[in-house]
């Protein structure tokens, strides 16, 4: 550890890493730097961890790019599309929506320590046109479900359990937290530039990190998955925020059980190349939802379920 | 060895205290609902824009009690005690903002970097993220949906 003078006497150690990476941005970004100590300190903070540091603001850009990449991969095809062009939401969508707000509000009315703040544009749950089964949560509140998900549940409360697993990744900050270290170089450089207006230079470095990032992002909810620790944390959280909106947190058991069952054995592709085995999730799981109470559902809320997906 | 003067920022990073009665409030998000009670779901008073400001009546809890474009209850992660910019909504000024607002907004992926994503990327088409964004859920219909499913 590297010891830095502070004004008044105080003195605080940060890694050592820290004084090439500044003198590094310094001399790439030659006389335009203005280096106050606020931007230094700023500057650590970001080069730690990008999840801490990306502002909600950030977070929300990065996050409509990473979902129109996400939908362009679906061709743009998505459930009752004509009705989101009219600025409304289709039956379907709406239920799908009603029931990730109120899991979301469950969620953000009794946050845990670190989540994310809420999204700065809201919550919104798009169900992609496709019959395979996945989910991505792109940062900002963007949450992309494919049909083939929300036919897998069989009632509302599995549906809450998956909502709540994306509504979790959200919180916990798992897609800004898969941008890689090094990408957030440039946009270390420019937290350390004083000027207002960035010049064409500058723009393109944030650019290119901007691009980096999302592709570190879509990397990880597409192609790698995230860690099995990351997925688990998803379960517990969702199972957290599902029990917390009234939901019954056996459903999310009951959902793998099923997921399980229709997925088969071994295989590879898709959901099964970025998620642990449902058969490991649940055994993660049980003793969690041991702990939470039960609720019996009222059967509206099936009828409910059926009804608004009847057309899926 | 180059010697590094730095202000530790004692404050940065951990959670603000609630702020105080009589003091103001700034919306940070894009549009917000003041509530009528202290809780996400229920009848609003109606909406607020990013950038508003409301004066602070009374604190319960994450809830702060506002007067102003609006007055009920807003949860706090709808606003910030600094200044927000503008230009952080889509389609918005862009400039006129000064060097402590650019601070408060957030540096790093702006406005004006989604715009050069945008040209470089020009297959990529974001009218449907554009529309899906303009959708809500009203909260008081989000009342009736959870009461109807007993959901607490």
């Amino acid at each position: 550890m590297k010891r830095i003078v502070v004004p008044a006497g105080r003195s605080k150690s940060v890694p050592l890493l820290f004084g090439p990476a500044v003198l590094a941005a310094c001399l790439s970004m030659s006389c335009k730097v203005q280096l106050t100590p606020e931007s230094i300190a700023k500057s650590w903070h970001a080069y730690q961890d990008a999840k801490k540091d990306l502002t909600p603001e950030n977070e929300y850009y990065v996050g409509r790019s990473v979902a129109t990449n996400l939908l362009s991969r679906a061709n743009y095809k998505y459930v009752e599309a004509d009705a989101y062009q009219s600025g409304e939401l289709g039956k379907t969508t709406a239920y799908v929506n009603a029931v990730g707000n109120v899991l979301a509000a469950a969620a953000m009315g009794m946050p845990r320590k670190d989540d994310r703040p809420s999204p700065i544009a809201g919550w919104h749950f798009v169900i992609v046109d496709d019959d395979t089964i996945n989910a991505f949560a792109a940062s900002g509140g963007f949450i992309l479900i494919n049909k083939g998900l929300v036919k897998a549940a069989k009632n509302e409360d599995e549906l809450a359990a998956v909502l709540a697993h994306e509504i979790a990744h959200t919180v916990r900050g798992h897609a800004i937290g898969s941008i890689k270290k090094s990408r957030m170089a440039g946009v270390y450089k420019e937290m350390l530039n004083n000027t207002v207006q960035l010049d064409e230079q500058q723009l393109g470095t944030l650019t290119q990190a901007f691009e980096g990032a999302m592709t570190d992002m879509i990397d990880s909810m597409v192609v790698k998955g995230y860690s099995r620790d990351t997925e688990f944390e998803a379960d517990r959280v969702g199972l957290k925020i599902m029990a917390d909106a009234g939901y019954d947190p056996q459903a999310f058991i009951r959902f793998l059980d099923g997921l399980e069952k229709k997925m088969g054995g071994a295989g590879s592709g898709g959901f099964k190349s970025t998620h642990p085995s449902p058969k490991d999730r649940i055994a993660k799981l049980k003793a969690e939802a041991a702990k939470i109470a039960s609720v019996k559902a009222p059967g509206v809320r099936t009828e409910r379920f059926q009804a608004a997906i009847a057309t899926l | 060895m180059k010697r590094v003067l730095l202000v530790l920022l004692l404050g940065a990073g951990v959670a603000l205290a609630a702020p105080k009665v009589g003091s103001s409030v700034t919306i940070r998000v894009l549009s917000a609902k003041v509530m009528k009670s202290p809780k996400f779901i229920g009848a609003s008073a109606g909406s607020v824009s990013r950038g508003d400001q409301l004066m602070v009546k009374e604190v319960k809890g994450d809830w702060y009690r506002v007067e102003g474009a609006q007055s009920g209850w807003i949860h706090k992660t709808n606003v910030t005690e600094g200044k927000v910019a503008l230009s952080s909504k889509p389609g918005g000024s862009g400039g006129n903002v000064n060097r402590d607002e650019v601070e408060l907004a957030g540096r790093g992926f702006t406005p004006e970097v989604e715009q050069k994503y945008k040209q470089s990327n020009p297959n990529l088409d974001f009218s449907h993220v554009d529309a899906i964004e303009k959708t809500s859920v009203d909260p008081a219909e989000l009342e009736a949906f959870a009461k109807e499913g007993q959901l607490p």
